[in-house]
């Protein structure tokens, strides 16, 4: 059954953000048929205008107006509401980012939708229903939940849908007039960025949804900053096996395996980590398990999601240079 | 000034976790229930607040099924906040996500707390919408992902870093705030023996489910069809490569794409 | 507690004291056991966080806590350390003759400063010359003017290197045996006061031990506890009130040891399943099942009793004794269940047994406590 929806797009420099791309592909099969609109907020979008109108949608709105910048999550989300109105829109999508959770939350209330956030997975269910599963506990399991009713709003985890590649021709630009915004809504003041975003959890390795560990693989003491210029990139704590503590290369309290802390993360990345028991035993409730060991035979591989075989003296450095060519520092 | 700190109940990380019978959402039997962990941060950055200010008062609140939502408000007394409400959730409600924005919004809009501070996200359906929902509800200004939240006495206003995903901002609101906290300035402390003895009998007041009940009826759900746990392993996939740089973007290629744990 | 559940009061308590062994001990335990590390921060951090002083009452500064509530605590303390715990409990031990014996002064002047800041006390009763046998103590105390002098050598007195403070029995007539004893306590900085070195132990390494010599050291009258002559009964009186804690301990090294090796049975496979799923190891985790709730519900019982304001001198025997041998049972079944990798070091299961073996020994050894359990049945038997 055909469904219009609307996309809430964002922009990343001059460009449409990766995370809208992906949201727009997945727009375009929620519609079975029906329309997808695109909508832009901010100043000075005609980059992402662009790109956007070639992601699939049938238009893209441009909603320029000063109180939209800096982000606030509340102006937004009144924006968006009246470009759901006009025409109505059945499913607002956005990108789990950050920001885009936040305009959910304000969305939720001011919408009144059957909603769902951090989607991996979306099908149609009978009538114009939808299916999302979603990760829950910190990626120790899914929910999947049914989402019903006139109004559905969904954000989708960036990277868990594939990207469109850009149509041959562009859908028609036009401009999205906003409303004056109530004062209380952008109340506040930005100095603008100031660097990098804060961690999301704390240095604790218990609570963290990433953890990188190294092990005696490592060889020394100094090379384990091998392992924590990876963690910094990927926002993860450091773990280490009982070798690399005993050894005095980290503190006891980093330990993780039978003898010291157990971990759940959502992925945790074993680097030079042979994978006895003793190790295992404090890691393998993680959801996904990335091994390097240059030992083809070492335990760690039957425990692991993903595996590479070789010298982690050059694949470590690779990956956090390969993260940190992404992020275009 | 005073704050109004929403706690909220999830299952400790290192238990068992496992589906109910009909498989549709985790059974909470044989479930420890400890403070949220951002929760547990927001807690420590009420505390920290009333320590560099003082006269604030800390108030707990939460809205849930007793009687893991009480217990987890003695966990915050134990901590060090003054007060304690219950907001009782009518049967079949379980606590999550925008009903509980709903719930807790109808009890807030009567307390003119200058700061209400919520962790970003909820330890266990980590949806993240409240604090967002919450502003929504109660017309307050709302930021989520905030860390180093400070509160200017004199000029009325907080200041606080924004995070965003590609940056930080810095940021000065007037109270009223309603704030997701992404990290508090330290690590949340532990409650102390004699606190949690002391907790134990503090007063918890309760709000009854009628109080609440207008605000979440006839609103649009998202039931839970199904709670179900990763499939066991059967051994790493291994990934081919011609050189490191190969290897580095398959792999996050995969971790994006096939396992979707990275963005 | 007629369905032997906790309430959510005393669940607070066991919480507070698991998170405390799960993040600041368990992580530490295998280091400082290897090492023989006195790992004093997280004494510290215990003592900051009220775990340290837990018998000595709220109007002194303590945690004011039963015998049932300190039993929950220690149980979940033995199981991230047993060393660590001993050290941990080594305050409640040497404090509890001033709780006892002492007068309101000697409580003020002695319990405040404890519960204020960090302080260490330890319990002088074992002499080189005897343990189980306190009758025949040897340390002297000799009148001399307004006070007294104390001349003698205490041995395996937990924290002795670190104290402050110790308890300290010592006779005035050797001749009178048992009612030529008292009471005395004695701070560090006392002249004469010469604690000896740490001894290499097989287990509770994170613990110290050592000796303590007291060479013609001056102690004011005021410093003694209770009359001269009733510190045997003081000593005896302070041994019922922490044999039950004791078997709490032990039962916490049974618990952990019972913990890794059912989890190990799942995770390890032979002859192509778990080896959980073969009998021989099912009899064993059975068996060990039954010995550590045993163990608790003696531990509980006893406690309980002794809340109640209850004569518990047989039931706490039989908890320290019975927990104390479950220990050692379920930590070397836990061994045998790991098979080569229970015997290294690399697992934490061998210090188990090692730290099993002391609860055995120490607090009254378990042949005294035997021979305490069989008088108070008899004496129910008399003709």
């Amino acid at each position: 059954m055909s469904r219009s929806v609307l996309l809430v797009a964002e922009r990343s420099g001059d460009h449409l953000a990766r995370p809208s791309r992906e949201a727009a592909g997945l727009a375009r099969r929620l519609a079975d048929g029906g329309t997808v609109h695109g909508l832009l907020l901010g100043g000075d979008l005609d980059g992402p205008a662009a790109e956007l109108a070639r992601c699939g949608v049938d238009s893209v709105l441009r909603a320029e107006d000063p109180e939209l910048l800096p982000l606030r999550a509340l102006p937004w989300a009144t924006v968006v509401r009246e470009a759901a109105a006009r025409p109505a829109a059945g499913v607002i999508l956005l990108a789990d980012t950050i920001f885009g959770r936040e305009v959910a939350g304000a969305l939720a209330a001011l919408w009144d939708a059957s909603v769902a956030t951090g989607a991996i997975e979306v099908r149609p269910a009978e009538g114009d229903r939808i299916v999302v599963r979603r990760p829950v506990l910190g990626g120790r399991a899914f929910q999947e939940l049914l989402l019903d009713g006139p109004r559905i709003l969904l954000t989708v985890r960036p990277g868990a849908f594939p990207a469109p590649e850009p149509a041959a021709t562009a859908a028609p630009v036009a401009p999205f007039p906003v409303a004056p915004i109530p004062a209380p809504l952008r109340a506040g003041r930005s100095a603008g960025f100031t660097g990098d975003p804060a961690p999301a959890a704390g240095p604790d390795l218990g609570s963290a949804r990433i953890v990188v560990s190294g092990g005696r693989g490592l060889r020394s003491a100094g090379e384990f900053r091998l392992i924590e210029d990876l963690a910094r990139e990927l926002g993860a704590a450091v773990g280490a096996s009982r070798a690399v503590t005993d050894a005095g290369w980290r503190p006891a309290s980093d330990q993780v395996g039978q003898t010291g802390r157990r971990v759940t993360p959502e992925l945790y990345v074993a680097v030079g980590i042979s994978g006895a028991i003793q190790h295992l035993a404090g890691m393998i409730g993680s959801r996904v398990i990335v091994a390097i060991n240059s030992d083809p035979g070492a335990p760690i591989f039957k425990s692991a999601d993903y595996g590479i075989v070789g010298d982690l003296f050059a694949i470590v450095p690779a990956i956090t240079a390969e993260l940190r060519r992404e992020r275009g520092a | 000034m005073e704050i109004q700190v929403l706690v909220k109940p999830a299952p400790e990380t290192e238990g068992r976790i496992a589906p109910t019978a009909d498989g549709s959402r985790l059974d909470p039997a044989g479930i420890k229930w400890v403070l949220a962990g951002y929760d547990e941060s927001a807690v420590e950055q009420a505390l920290l607040l009333r320590e560099r200010s003082p006269g604030t008062i800390v108030h707990a609140l939460s809205w849930g099924p007793a009687p893991r939502s009480e217990e987890i408000l003695r966990a915050g007394l134990a901590l060090g906040c003054d007060r304690a409400t219950w907001v009782e959730a009518p049967p079949g409600f379980e606590p999550t996500g925008i009903d509980a924005a709903r719930a807790l919004a109808a009890v807030l809009a009567d307390r003119p707390a200058e700061l209400v501070l919520l962790g970003q996200q909820s330890g266990d359906s980590e949806d993240g919408l409240q604090p967002l929902a919450l502003a929504a509800l109660l017309g307050r200004p709302g930021f989520g992902a905030v860390s180093r939240l400070t509160w200017d006495a004199a000029g009325r206003q907080f200041s606080f870093l924004r995070s965003l995903d590609h940056g930080a901002e810095e940021w000065t609101v007037p109270a009223p705030v309603v704030v997701g906290l992404r990290q508090a300035d330290q690590d949340p402390r532990t409650a102390k023996l004699p606190m949690i003895l002391k907790s134990r009998k503090m007063p918890v007041d309760r709000v009854a489910s009628a109080t609440v009940a207008a605000a979440l009826d006839g609103h649009p759900g998202s039931p839970p069809l199904r709670f179900s746990l990763p499939a066991p392993r059967s051994g790493a996939k291994l990934i081919e490569y011609a050189s490191p740089e190969e290897a580095a973007q398959k792999l996050l290629k995969r971790l994006r794409e096939e396992a979707k744990v990275l963005p | 507690m007629p369905d032997f559940s906790l309430s959510p009061d005393l669940e607070s308590l066991q919480d507070l004291a698991r998170k405390f062994a799960r993040t600041e001990m368990m992580p530490r335990a295998a280091e400082c056991d290897r090492r023989g590390i006195f790992p004093e921060e997280i004494y510290r951090k215990a003592f900051d966080l009220g775990l340290m002083n837990l018998n000595v009452p709220a109007e002194y500064g303590g945690s004011g806590l039963g015998a049932f509530q300190q039993c929950l605590i220690v149980e979940e303390l033995g199981y991230g350390c047993a060393g660590m715990t001993t050290s941990i409990i080594a305050n409640c031990l040497a404090l509890e003759p001033i709780l006892l014996g002492g007068t309101e002064a000697q409580k003020r002047e002695v319990l405040e400063p404890f519960c204020r800041s960090y302080h260490l006390a330890s319990f002088g009763l074992t002499e080189p010359g005897g343990g189980s046998d306190a009758g025949s103590l040897a340390t002297r105390a000799r009148r001399d003017g307004e006070g007294y002098v104390l001349s003698g050598e205490k041995c395996f007195i937990t924290n002795a290197p670190h104290a402050s403070l110790f308890t300290v029995f010592a006779t005035l007539d050797p001749e009178l045996r048992h009612k030529g004893i008292s009471a005395f306590y004695v701070p560090r900085e006392a002249e004469g006061v010469v604690p000896g070195k740490d001894e290499e132990k097989m287990g509770h390494r994170a613990s110290s031990t050592g000796t303590v010599r007291f060479e013609q050291v001056r102690v004011p009258a005021a410093h003694r506890l209770g009359a001269e002559g009733e510190g045997f009964p003081l000593a005896m009186r302070t041994l019922d009130m922490t044999r039950t804690p004791i078997g709490a301990l032990a039962t916490g090294i049974a618990q952990c040891a019972l913990d890794h090796a059912a989890r190990y049975s799942r995770e390890r496979h032979s002859f192509g399943k778990p080896i959980g799923e073969h009998q021989a190891i099912q009899m064993k985790l059975a068996m060990m099942t039954s010995q550590v709730r045993a163990a608790r519900l003696l531990t509980w019982q006893a406690a309980t009793l002794i809340d109640a304001g209850k004569n518990a001198t047989l039931e706490s025997s039989v908890a320290k004794c019975f927990a104390s041998d479950a220990a050692m049972r379920v930590s070397d079944e836990a061994i045998q269940i790991f098979g080569g990798y229970g015997y290294m070091k690399d697992y934490p299961v061998e210090k188990l047994l090692r730290d099993a073996k002391l609860t055995q020994i120490y607090e009254g050894s378990n042949e005294i406590q035997r021979i305490v359990i069989a008088r108070e049945l008899l004496r129910r038997y008399a003709p």
